[in-house]
């Protein structure tokens, strides 16, 4: 069996023929990688996770160099490419990018949509110039996928330039190894996008997956980026990222976790400069043994900065969510506006939530506001619609939609929302 | 058996036994009234008949056309051709009321129901009530006045078209207008194919809604039946008067 040492993180650098400088970058994290120890529940961010089933320490997987015809994609993406409304997309099957539709005219004014590796080649400096500025070797995770990671997309916006319609990666997970990849989404002045990175897999043996994405947003930028997953039984998934948001750039995040046996979330932007907002939005809803961990934080750093994040879920069965949300306002901060709410739906007895909202305040002209609530589904709601025929599992549905409904309603992209309905309600019926 | 039977029924909630052995009768084609003074037990029989979780029954059955609904669940009642109009309808955030009705007349009728359909349904029960359409568009019962709320539990049993529908308090809090909307949404269920008993306080109702027959409950059990004169005696004379003559009977 392979370790995770030197030797392996040379021969994914050498096989992808990387320039120079990522080697050693993916060497110092390496390094990172090896000082730094699992997490365990000492550590208060990781006080409700149970990692002792966690296939930690997994061998990494190794692009193989597959490609493939539109026709020959796994099931799982056609079934996607059906109900989207992406305009062009890339499919990775475990660490391979095997198929990419691109827009010419988009590609004709500057915009780069492709692979890490292939990007590496085309547009180095672009590269060079944000890959590790949002997740590089924060923990232990984040150190493994920056040392380790074998794929990634790329996406580059031109100043100034509007795409209106969404940009998709889809990525399959194959299991039984470890796949770590990134996301790396640069948008320069007044740029325009919208960018949806979907997990999807079967029911797989214990696999462990490490996703990272980056967002550099220029003065101006605006970008709608959408993180789903819907994994299927048996994948730990671990994901970090963080947005850099300079001077009145936007971002409008959605972070979805449907599937997976655990899966873990670590979003945070950063508001950089005066203007910047930050729509954070989530939903989850676990059910069997499902646990989710939702850690987030809106870090104000300049002044005159918006953020606004509502995360909403259920649980049901024996399933685990947690949210741990942190509004962190520097000492220049003035007349910033932040917003957190975490609202939760316990729909069985022995499915629990904990939610921790936390506020750190540096400056004094400010508004902010944070709140909680997390209770199991109303009787008498499901005993009144239940009196006029509808079976308990079917008002259970209509009020875990309604619950998430705020959120549903908040996604403009029509086809994603859809698609996320249509999980919810199979979910409920599980 | 074309008729809704209650017999010797027993029932309590956290050990306070409410129903001390109920039996009445609500044949299919007529309107009959329950009447009572307040703790009587009438709401809790309208909530035990649709199948309330929080209440235990101890003893009886329910009969619906001959077959006891006693062991099913709210919603294979409900499915079964029963529906209570709630005294409090419950909000239901998030839901708009359209989806929701369409939902429970596929559940009712068992089937997929087309939106055309659907529509022609309910535009006949909005035309009835005297109802805007945008209503449908709003949440289930969110933010509704009392009176909407009631007529919104008019408008459900319009579109559901339930074989039996019992009606707990439906007046209360109504002016005088609302409650004329209300017997209308109920006069017009009226006919061969329905049954329907109209809990209620007061007689204002009755004169809107003129029942076959009045049953009066009192301390858990019907104390008295009688036309629809009962009615009519009971608002001249009062409880007080009722309650003496049981005592003296016993």
């Amino acid at each position: 069996m392979q370790v995770l040492d030197k030797t392996q993180v040379e021969a994914i650098s050498r096989a992808l023929k990387e320039p120079g400088w990522l080697l050693e970058k993916r060497l110092k994290a390496l390094e990172a990688f090896a000082r730094l120890s699992y997490p365990s529940k000492k550590d208060e961010a990781w006080r409700y996770t149970d990692l002792s089933e966690a296939p930690l320490e997994q061998e990494v997987e190794t692009p193989k160099g597959l490609s493939l015809s539109r026709d020959e994609l796994p099931e799982l993406v056609k079934r996607r490419l059906e109900k989207t409304d992406v305009s062009g997309f890339l499919v990775f099957v475990g660490p391979d990018l095997v198929y990419a539709e691109v827009p010419e005219e988009l590609s004709a004014k500057g915009l780069v949509f492709t692979s890490l590796a292939e990007a590496l080649k085309t547009h180095p400096g672009k590269v060079e110039a944000t890959l590790f500025r949002g997740v590089y070797v924060e923990d232990k995770f984040a150190a493994e996928n920056s040392a380790f990671f074998t794929h990634g997309a790329f996406l580059y916006v031109p100043a100034g330039l509007e795409v209106e319609k969404p940009l998709g990666v889809f990525k399959v997970l194959e299991g039984g190894k470890a796949s770590a990849g990134r996301s790396l989404i640069f948008l320069e002045d007044n740029a325009k996008a919208a960018y949806i990175e979907e997990y999807l897999s079967l029911d797989l043996p214990p696999t462990l997956h490490l996703s990272a994405t980056e967002m550099v947003l220029r003065p101006g930028a605006r970008l709608r980026h959408a993180h789903v997953q819907t994994l299927g039984d048996g994948v730990w998934h671990f994901h970090r990222q963080r947005a850099l948001l300079e001077r009145d750039a936007a971002l409008n995040d959605l972070v979805v976790n449907l599937g997976g046996r655990y899966a873990r979330s670590e979003v945070a932007s950063e508001l950089l400069g005066p203007g910047a907002e930050s729509e954070m939005l989530g939903l989850y809803f676990g059910h069997g043994l499902q646990h989710f961990d939702h850690y987030t934080l809106q870090h104000h750093v300049e002044h005159h900065t918006r953020s606004d994040l509502l995360y909403k879920g259920a649980v049901k069965d024996e399933a685990r969510a947690v949210f741990s949300g942190l509004i962190k306002l520097e000492r220049g901060a003035q007349k910033t506006d932040a917003y957190q709410a975490n609202r939760n739906l316990i729909l069985s007895p022995t499915a629990r939530v904990d939610s921790i909202p936390q506020l750190e305040i540096g400056a004094n002209d400010v508004r902010c506001t944070h709140g909680s609530t997390t209770a199991p589904v109303d009787e008498m709601q499901l005993f009144y619609l239940q009196s006029r025929g509808l079976s308990r599992s079917l008002a259970q549905e209509l009020l875990v939609k309604a619950h998430l409904a705020d959120v549903l309603n908040r996604i403009p992209l029509k086809a994603l929302r859809a698609h996320l309905e249509a999980v919810i309600e199979e979910k409920v019926r599980i | 058996m074309n008729q809704l039977e209650i017999r010797d029924l027993w029932a309590s909630i956290d050990g306070e036994t409410i129903l001390k052995g109920v039996n009445l009768v609500v044949p299919k084609g007529q309107v009959h009234a329950l009447m009572g003074p307040n703790g009587a037990g009438k709401s809790t029989l309208g909530k035990i008949l649709a199948g309330d979780p929080e209440y235990t029954v101890e003893r009886g059955d329910i009969l619906l056309d001959g077959e006891s609904i006693l062991d099913l669940s709210p919603d294979e009642r409900a499915r079964k051709g029963l529906f209570l109009a709630f005294q409090y309808p419950v909000e239901v955030p998030g839901v708009t009321i359209a989806n929701f009705l369409r939902l429970a007349l596929q559940a009712k009728l068992g089937r997929e129901v087309g939106v055309a359909e659907f529509w022609t349904k309910v535009k006949k029960a909005l035309e009835v009530l005297d109802w805007d359409e945008s209503y449908l568009s709003r949440h289930l019962n969110e933010g509704f006045s009392g009176g909407e709320k009631k007529r919104n539990e008019i408008l459900q049993l319009l579109v559901l078209e339930p074989a039996y529908a019992v009606l707990d308090e439906t007046d209360s809090g109504l002016d005088i207008d609302a409650l004329k909307v209300v017997a209308r949404g109920v006069n017009a269920m009226r006919g061969p194919n329905f049954g329907a008993l109209v809990i209620t306080h007061y007689q204002r109702l009755l004169n809107y809604i003129v029942p076959d027959r009045v049953h009066v409950m009192m301390d858990g059990r019907i104390v008295a039946e009688g036309g629809p004169e009962l009615a009519l005696e009971l608002e001249a004379k009062g409880y007080e008067w009722l309650r003496e003559r049981v005592k003296e009977e016993a």
